[in-house]
């Protein structure tokens, strides 16, 4: 605890204590936004900015706030991060703000933002929270991507918008529709749990 | 909990809270004119891509239905831009058509649909918006519908390239039934 | 035009055409936690309806007549997530008070449920489809008690699962995801009965 940087706390978000495979919160965008990789990245860019900021200012003004209105005040700061972001995108990248839609709000009672927010920022001095929200919003947008890249590739035969498969490919629908996250996810787990063995989440 | 803890919560959630509120509106500030300078960019270049000979475009009110009018370089007359709704599979698409003062198509887009994804979504694509350039809108029919027909449905998509199709046509049924007043 | 929706269409189109956690995948960090058991998913399901109904209902007043009589729409995201949670430790004190049976069968899913996405999802959608009061609650119904089939749905599915005969890796959550797809497919072929 007396270093002021560790390197673990960036890393682990990234693939040991990745969010999205190994603690199972946050799971609501990754599959919504995860049908085209452009909008996957734009996700996972606006989720790492909300999630550094907000981890970095419940860090600042932990020793501020009184034990019991912590998860409010938590709430609010995230909040405003997520408003921030919302209006932010809305005025540049007005394409990416359409197709993002009521997801980007909803980052709001995404678990991984209270979550850290509660387990690791209140705790830690600002750079490490930074290192941690910039680590676990990595690994949030890795997992939002491969799953992207699958479902593009096999569902339209693209790649952020560029035909990959040659024109005869025959687009396999259903991994853009509802149905095709649910099956990739399931399947990405199962890989997961196979090549990394049975370590207990 | 003491009287004291009570007060101190409330103190810093207050703070907390006006900080937040501030800093929002002075993100809104700032973020306000620039969303709606890009709606206006994009308005405008949708309409440019509807109506590429249009010059000028203005909001305007044609036999109570809301509209854009077109003007060329000279400041005449030449179309109307419309907006209109058309109930799709998944719900309701909102087309933008542009119609000449001949009742000609010039162009067409699709802004907002909520179709399948990969088959009714296609709707959107060059290939089938394409094919209305040019036609007369009165007499806008799917081939599989009416043998004076002029447009290719998507394949798996019938509902959908229907949808788009008739909001047209019946919009000018509308307009010619009102009365005959010329534009 | 949306205020010529008939109510039935809204409470269809909410509760399975646009399934809250099939098609539109919200709420699924509780539905993936607690519907490995029949008995605490009917009590999550039950809490969700009724802090829904009543959460959408005070923040369609509050948006309506407090944030855009002062012009202070940017201020929805904060007000929202502020009056659910405000709501629903509100809620926790009266019933245990009021209806102490009650608190006793969902009483412990009340504080995690400020936390689940439908709630806040379904006060979003309903201000953005621009739905009067009555709309709004009966829209407010329909999300919610979706999400109570979906998950009641999953429970009876899941506790079956426990004895199937699966391949170590699917076991638990992957064989779960993998089946809400399957149910998934189901629901999309609801899509086109029901418009909104």
């Amino acid at each position: 605890m007396n270093r002021i940087f560790k390197p673990e706390s960036f890393l682990k978000g990234v693939w040991q204590e990745n969010p999205i495979f190994f603690l199972m919160l946050g799971l609501c965008p990754l599959l919504a936004v995860s049908s085209s990789l452009r909008d996957a990245i734009g996700m996972g860019a606006a989720f790492i900015f909300v999630l550094t900021g907000s981890n970095m200012t419940v860090s600042f003004i932990r020793k501020l706030v009184p034990e019991h209105v912590r998860i409010p005040v938590f709430i609010i700061v995230i909040a405003t991060f997520v408003t921030v972001t919302d209006y932010s995108l809305a005025a540049f990248s007005p394409q990416l703000h359409k197709s993002l839609g009521v997801y980007l709000p909803l980052m709001v009672v995404n678990c991984i933002l209270l979550g850290r927010a509660e387990a690791f920022a209140s705790k830690n001095n600002v750079i490490n929270s930074a290192f941690d929200g910039l680590g676990m919003g990595i690994g949030f947008t890795l997992a939002i991507s491969i799953i992207a890249i699958i479902r593009e590739t096999l569902g339209q035969g693209t790649l952020m918008g560029i035909n990959v498969l040659g024109k005869d490919y025959v687009p396999f629908l259903i991994m853009i529709m509802p149905p095709g996250a649910f099956l990739v996810i399931g399947f990405l787990m199962a890989l997961k749990n196979n090549i990394g063995g049975k370590k207990k989440c | 909990m003491k009287r004291k803890d009570i007060v101190t919560g409330i103190l810093v959630l207050l703070l907390i809270a006006s900080i937040s509120g501030f800093l929002l509106a002075q993100t809104f500030r700032v973020a306000k004119p620039r969303i709606e300078k890009q709606m206006k960019i994009e308005e405008e270049k949708l309409n440019r891509e509807i109506f590429p000979e249009g010059n000028d475009f203005r909001a305007d009110n044609f036999k109570g239905i809301k509209c854009t009018s077109v003007y060329d370089g000279q400041d005449a007359f030449i179309g109307r831009i419309f907006n209109l709704t058309a109930p799709g599979y998944g719900g309701n698409i909102l087309v933008k058509a542009g119609i000449d003062s001949e009742s000609r198509i010039t162009g067409i887009r699709i802004l907002e649909h909520k179709e399948t994804p990969g088959l009714g979504s296609r709707i959107t694509e060059a290939s089938f918006l394409d094919q209305f350039r040019n036609r007369d809108s009165s007499t806008l029919f799917l081939k599989k519908d009416s043998p004076r027909g002029n447009i290719d449905a998507i394949t798996g998509a019938t509902i959908s390239s229907r949808a788009v199709t008739d909001s047209v046509r019946k919009l000018q049924e509308q307009i010619n039934d009102t009365d005959g007043e010329t534009p | 035009m949306l205020n010529e929706l008939n109510i039935g269409y809204i409470f269809l189109s909410a509760f399975i055409v646009n399934n809250i956690v099939m098609i539109k995948f919200l709420g699924l960090c509780s539905f993936v936690g607690i519907s490995t058991n029949m008995k605490s998913s009917i009590g999550m399901g039950i809490a969700v309806v009724f802090v829904t109904v009543m959460a959408c209902g005070i923040s369609w007043a509050v948006y309506n007549y407090l944030l855009i009589p002062f012009h202070l729409e940017y201020l929805r995201t904060v007000t929202f997530i502020l009056t659910i949670a405000s709501f629903v430790q509100f809620e926790e004190i009266i019933i245990r008070k009021k209806a102490p049976a009650l608190y006793k069968a969902f009483g412990i899913y009340l504080p995690l449920i400020t936390t689940n996405c439908v709630i806040l999802a379904s006060a979003f959608l309903g201000i953005d489809y621009k739905f009067n009061f009555l709309q709004n609650i009966i829209f407010a119904i329909g999300v919610s008690s979706g999400y109570c089939l979906a998950i009641i749905l999953f429970a009876s599915m899941r506790e079956k699962l426990d004895t199937a005969p699966l391949p170590e890796s699917f076991r638990g959550i992957p064989i779960a995801f993998i089946m809400t797809g399957l149910v998934s497919l189901v629901f999309l072929g609801f899509k086109g009965l029901f418009k909104l």
